[in-house]
């Protein structure tokens, strides 16, 4: 029973650090990336082509190096003499990365809907800003839900990524212990965990799509 | 007049789509522009709400230029002036593009409510004299995938009507309709056109057009 004295307040440990750069990520990229999206649809080229610039960055590097890039990258830089904190650095990345995916998920979303709705909107006089947010964009999520719920998900797995900056998240709490004791008991403890974050999420990801039932 | 357009042309590159048309229309006047597919029906109605700019002529609204040419150019009015000017034309879609994840009276509701011309209590008022009028009154809690195709055109109708619109557009109003909603939508047109309102509608229904009469244009290329 020693492993589990060791494991479980080491794993509650490291649930504030899964749960709380999962939330923050989620909490801060979604909304941020509706704004991306629509400057990557902007009509103004160099926005448009700058912000196809920053999510193929961000898509097309793993988000393991963009943490380090970001926490070690300005040490490099000389005479600058600034640097993230490691939390910072975490949430930056992973806001940046994820902003980058939802982004595109929300410009498919957006391009999906129907030329006749705003043309509806701008006979009735209706502002663009208006427009969007009461019209088009409960549309856009309805439509969105099922891609947005893959990325919540893999969201919850990629938080384990922080242990490359030092940071104990529950992977790293079941390697420690794992190490202490010789055993492999922690791996699948940490791995039932995950599975019941996973399964909490897609009941409430059910929930929310089925909120958007009531229309076709 | 409520309505004086002239000399309109548009063309897509090479392609002319309509060129060299002027009418006016008074209050309650109703005209069909009829014509077969492609000879730019839909293209001139959807110039007159402005959903589409013109190479060439103006087209005035109760006495304010949508749009005006001076020296072959057309120079269209301020965004300003082009909110308040639309309002006083109405577009009923040939898909009527109802927003689906509204309810009927929130499909009515939603214009007049943003641009706050009349009070909340009037807005419903009026919301809900349109639905009895229009029929529609066991349907204004329904979403517009309950509805059925002629159900459907009369939300739209009735939306259009919100803005209290002078002229009011009708894309193809027959297309999606049977023989038996075609007689209902034909009443209504003519209710509506009693009431003062001026009616240009877009269709190739020659029997539509002879059951509506008022003025025809014919587009030929």
């Amino acid at each position: 029973m020693n492993v589990f004295n060791m494991l479980i307040p080491m794993t509650i440990e490291g649930l504030r650090i899964t749960i709380g750069v999962f939330l923050a990520t989620l909490v801060i990229s979604i909304p941020l990336s509706i704004i991306v999206a629509k400057l990557r649809m902007s009509k103004n080229k160099i926005i448009a082509k700058i912000t196809g610039i920053y999510i193929y960055i961000m898509r097309g590097t793993p988000l393991l190096l963009q943490l380090m890039f970001i926490f070690f990258g300005f040490h490099y830089i000389p005479l600058i003499g600034f640097a993230f904190g490691r939390y910072q650095a975490i949430i930056i990345a992973f806001v940046l990365n994820y902003t980058a995916y939802l982004a595109e998920i929300f410009r498919g979303g957006i391009g999906s809907i129907d030329i006749g709705q705003f043309e509806a909107c701008q006979v009735l006089s209706l502002s663009k800003r208006f427009t969007f947010m009461k019209v088009i964009l409960p549309q856009v999520v309805k439509n969105v839900m099922p891609s947005i719920g893959n990325e919540v998900i893999t969201l919850v797995k990629d938080t384990s990524l922080v242990y490359i900056l030092g940071v104990a998240d529950i992977l790293k709490a079941a390697k420690s212990v794992s190490n202490t004791y010789s055993t492999f008991i922690p791996y699948i403890f940490v791995g039932i965990v995950y599975l019941l974050i996973t399964a909490i999420l897609t009941k409430l990801l059910d929930n929310f799509e089925s909120k958007f039932s009531y229309y076709r | 007049m409520t309505l004086v357009v002239e000399n309109l042309s548009k063309s897509y590159g090479d392609t002319n789509v309509f060129s060299d048309i002027s009418f006016a229309l008074e209050k309650g006047e109703i005209l069909c522009i009829r014509g077969k597919s492609g000879q730019g029906k839909t293209t001139l109605l959807r110039c007159l709400n402005n959903l589409e700019t013109l190479d060439k002529g103006s087209i005035k609204i109760n006495n304010r230029y949508l749009c005006k040419e001076v020296n072959g150019k057309v120079n269209y009015a301020s965004q300003q002036e082009l909110k308040v000017i639309r309002q006083d034309i109405g577009f009923v879609f040939q898909s009527f593009n109802l927003f689906p994840h509204m309810t009927v009276k929130e499909n009515l509701l939603l214009a007049p409510k943003f641009l706050k011309k009349l009070s909340n209590d009037e807005i419903e008022k009026k919301a809900d004299e349109l639905i009895l009028k229009l029929d529609l009154s066991t349907k204004s809690d329904n979403y517009p995938y309950q509805l059925s195709g002629g159900q459907k055109q009369r939300v739209a109708i009735a939306r259009a009507c919100m803005l209290s619109p002078s002229i009011l557009c009708f894309d193809e109003p027959t297309s999606a309709l049977d023989e038996e909603t075609m007689g209902q939508i034909s009443k209504i047109i003519k209710e509506l056109a009693a009431q003062g309102i001026a009616i240009i509608i877009v269709t190739h229904d020659s029997a539509f057009v002879e059951e509506i009469g008022g003025k025809v244009i014919t587009l030929k290329n």
